[in-house]
């Protein structure tokens, strides 16, 4: 769960049964364009393009970049077939389309820990034809990363991201403090100020992060694990290294002194949108979220705290230690099963565009990956906050890139959820426990190579 | 003479074949195919993601595996421990339910319409509004116990054992009229002469029901118990709304498990392993009850 709704008004509808049971259609252009009609050989023939995406959060943005494109494509209708915000219930649905190699998909926004499992599964079409190489020197290079799999590129960035910390700069500067560089500091603030603000505003706690047993626990305490300067798995992807000192002292971090103590116990039942609440209401001094986070903390509409809102860099361990921040995003990438493969690449060509990512980053504050979008100096004074953002997205650490990173997440989800929630469970156990399954399972992958 | 009549009785079994046609070719493939076929997938070896493994045939490799497995053996606790709780408090909750409207008294159609409104809302919607009055920043049970003190509000489902029992609630809240209307349908059947004549002997409200309706009421109690058991042993949705099994599996149900292994993780062969032995776990559980009632059954004919 990389991304999700700007709208906390959507926490329920977030969640995941809409995957199973809704799947709804919304016209978005008004063309009227025949149906399955084969344009290989003409390309003006109508044609009509299914974009399986998320429920923009910014549609207005939105519609407006569908209209452009209406404008000066009007042979490419779309329709955008909507899926549900949670990535891994977005997955569910999509991979069940793919797999039934099911033509009415064109294009889809794919979540950068995908790729290596859909350019294995051959459920995304490999670009390298369609993207030449001097388009993608356009993008940041790191971002260009995130869909490459194996040689081949499967993605568009359409993005950047990764986890921010959020602060009430008010209340910081009422007590004196600089935005915290480690995760001692940021206690010892959160503890002096909500000491100080017990009288006046008893609901206040320190902290507010993502802890539900879901895809985003996985993000949250891999920043913890790279804190302490432990991985997730050995570089070869053979095994996994929950056991080891760095990755249990990361668990025992969070379990002894976040959970239950600077953050309510709530955090083990948030996802996003649960857990930007209380920092919009200004129940939170801290919060760790995605970069989006910015713009509905700052909406007066939303947010109880529009304006009074800091963003630094996640904080690191010890003064010695490197920052640490979790790689997320999304991509477009076109369905191999799509009879409209070329008019999928025109509309991605646009839809990523420069002057279509300054129209993003302007109405929709979403951090452009090209790199001189990310520079454009009206885009920087809107979202001063790019520029920590690019910083950190330079050291974002990726979830284990590999096919059978579904399978892997759920293992690391269990584990964490676990020793978080329960308190006398033998940590060293489930961690050995978690380590054999998942080094079982990346043995089952390896037998056919 | 003879030959008509008998051809008269094969046309007649034809004829009886013929109409039985539309109910075997739905069962057949609604019922017995799916289930032949998660069976043959359980026993080869399909991870979508990695095609280049083929898709080889490993026998009762999965099973093997579903048996070592802890995660599994967590989900099937779970599972059993939900079974457990859920059918017996539906059970009693329900010959409660039964009881009141089988009684005589103005409005009772009303009464009995409304008893059902909880079974008829789907599950998926049930489960969002239990996690609405659960959840920790504007839920309605905080707001009951706490009102405006937002400081002392519980996040009742990042405990593994409340987040379990909200789930129980939950079933027994929407399920118990289900069983309430089983129950009923065994009420009636249950003759008033009885009941007067055990007036008339001087038994008391409490020996009435001890001594006539419990007893009489025990093919509708298994018939009830038998329908909540299958039933909820192959819960899924309850989970998936409400918890997506956290925190730490303490709600992570069989079902939810299978469904992961299959259309998240992509492992086809894995997730049917999971499918098929909820199956067998609950065609036993029926072959056992069906043992009980229909004895039952027969004692009373006999």
């Amino acid at each position: 769960m990389t991304w999700w709704s700007r709208d906390p008004s959507h926490r329920t509808g977030a969640a995941p049964i809409a995957a199973a049971l809704i799947c709804a259609l919304a016209v978005v252009t008004g063309a009227i364009a025949a149906d399955r009609a084969d344009t290989s050989g003409e390309p003006l023939k109508p044609v009509t393009l299914r974009f399986v995406s998320w429920k923009a959060d910014h549609p207005r943005a939105w519609d407006e970049a569908f209209a452009r494109f209406a404008d000066s494509h009007p042979h490419i209708s779309i329709v955008r077939e909507l899926a549900p915000h949670s990535s891994t219930a977005y997955h569910d649905l999509l991979t069940q389309k793919l797999k039934n190699r099911d033509a009415t998909v064109d294009l889809f926004f794919m979540d950068i820990i995908w790729v290596p499992e859909f350019a294995s599964a051959g459920w995304a079409l490999p670009l390298d034809d369609l993207f030449s190489p001097e388009e993608q020197e356009h993008f940041l290079p790191a971002a260009m990363e995130t869909g490459r799999y194996g040689g081949h590129v499967y993605g568009v960035p359409s993005r950047i991201d990764s986890g921010m910390l959020f602060y009430r700069a008010d209340l910081l500067a009422k007590y004196g403090f600089a935005p915290p560089r480690t995760w001692a500091e940021l206690i010892t603030q959160a503890e002096s100020i909500t000491r100080g603000e017990r009288t006046l505003h008893p609901a206040l706690r320190g902290y507010s992060g993502q802890f539900k047993q879901y895809e985003g626990l996985v993000c949250s305490m891999m920043e913890f694990v790279g804190g302490y300067g432990g991985h997730l798995m050995t570089p070869d992807l053979r095994h996994s290294l929950l056991s080891t000192p760095a990755t249990l002292a990361a668990v025992e971090f969070v379990r002894d002194q976040i959970i239950g103590h600077i953050a309510s116990r709530a955090v083990l039942t948030y996802q996003e949108p649960e857990s930007v609440v209380p920092f919009i209401q200004g129940n939170a001094v801290f919060h760790r979220n995605w970069p989006y986070t910015w713009e509905v903390a700052n909406d007066p509409r939303r947010s109880k705290i529009a304006g009074k809102v800091g963003v630094v860099p996640l904080p690191r361990m010890a003064a010695d230690r490197p920052p640490t921040t979790a790689l997320g995003g999304w991509l477009y990438a076109i369905s191999p099963f799509s009879r409209h493969q070329r008019e999928a690449w025109d509309f991605i060509r646009f839809i990523s565009s420069a002057p279509l990512q300054r129209h993003f980053a302007l109405a929709a504050g979403i951090a452009p990956s090209r790199a001189a979008v990310l520079q454009d100096e009206q885009v920087l004074e809107a979202n001063p906050h790019f520029r920590a953002q690019l910083a950190m997205f330079h050291g974002a650490t990726s979830r284990p890139r590999t096919p059978l990173y579904p399978a892997i997440s759920n293992i690391l989800q269990r584990y964490f959820s676990r020793t978080l929630a329960y308190r006398d469970v033998n940590l060293r156990a489930e961690a050995e426990r978690a380590d054999a399954q998942i080094d079982r399972l990346l043995e089952i992958g390896r037998s056919a190579r | 003479m003879m030959k008509s009549a008998l051809r008269a009785l094969s046309a007649d079994h034809a004829a009886a074949w013929w109409m039985l046609v539309p109910a075997l070719v739905f069962t057949f493939t609604l019922a017995v195919y799916p289930v032949i076929a998660s069976f043959i997938l359980s026993l080869y070896r399909i991870i979508l993601s990695m095609p280049a493994l083929g898709e080889p045939f490993v026998g009762l490799e999965n099973y093997a595996e579903l048996l070592r497995d802890p995660t599994a053996r967590q989900a099937f606790l779970v599972t059993a421990g939900f079974v457990a709780l859920s059918t017996t408090l539906e059970l009693i909750l329900g010959l409660c339910i039964a009881l009141v409207i089988h009684a005589q008294f103005p409005g009772r159609g009303w009464v009995r319409a409304a008893a059902l409104i909880p079974w008829v809302i789907p599950t998926a919607v049930a489960s969002q509004m239990w996690r609405y009055i659960f959840n920790d920043q504007y839920g309605l049970a905080n707001l009951l116990l706490f009102g405006d003190r937002v400081a002392e509000y519980v996040p009742w489902f990042a405990s593994p054992g409340v987040a379990f029992l909200i789930m129980v609630l939950a079933d027994v809240w929407k399920t118990s009229s289900f069983a309430a209307l089983l129950i009923l349908a065994g009420l009636q059947l249950i003759p008033d002469e009885l009941y007067e004549a055990a007036r008339i002997d001087g038994a008391g409200l409490w020996q009435r029901f001890w001594h006539i309706t419990l007893p009489l009421l025990r093919p509708a109690l298994l018939l009830a118990l038998l329908f909540r058991t299958m039933d909820s042993f192959r819960v899924f949705d309850l989970a998936f709304v409400m918890t997506q099994g956290g925190p730490g599996d303490a709600t992570q149900v069989l079902q939810l498990y299978g469904y992961k292994a299959m259309f998240t993780e992509g492992r086809m062969g894995y997730g049917s392993a999971v499918s098929v032995s909820v199956f067998l776990a609950i065609f036993f559980l029926s072959l056992l009850y069906i043992r009980a009632i229909g004895s039952r059954l027969l004692e009373r004919n006999a």
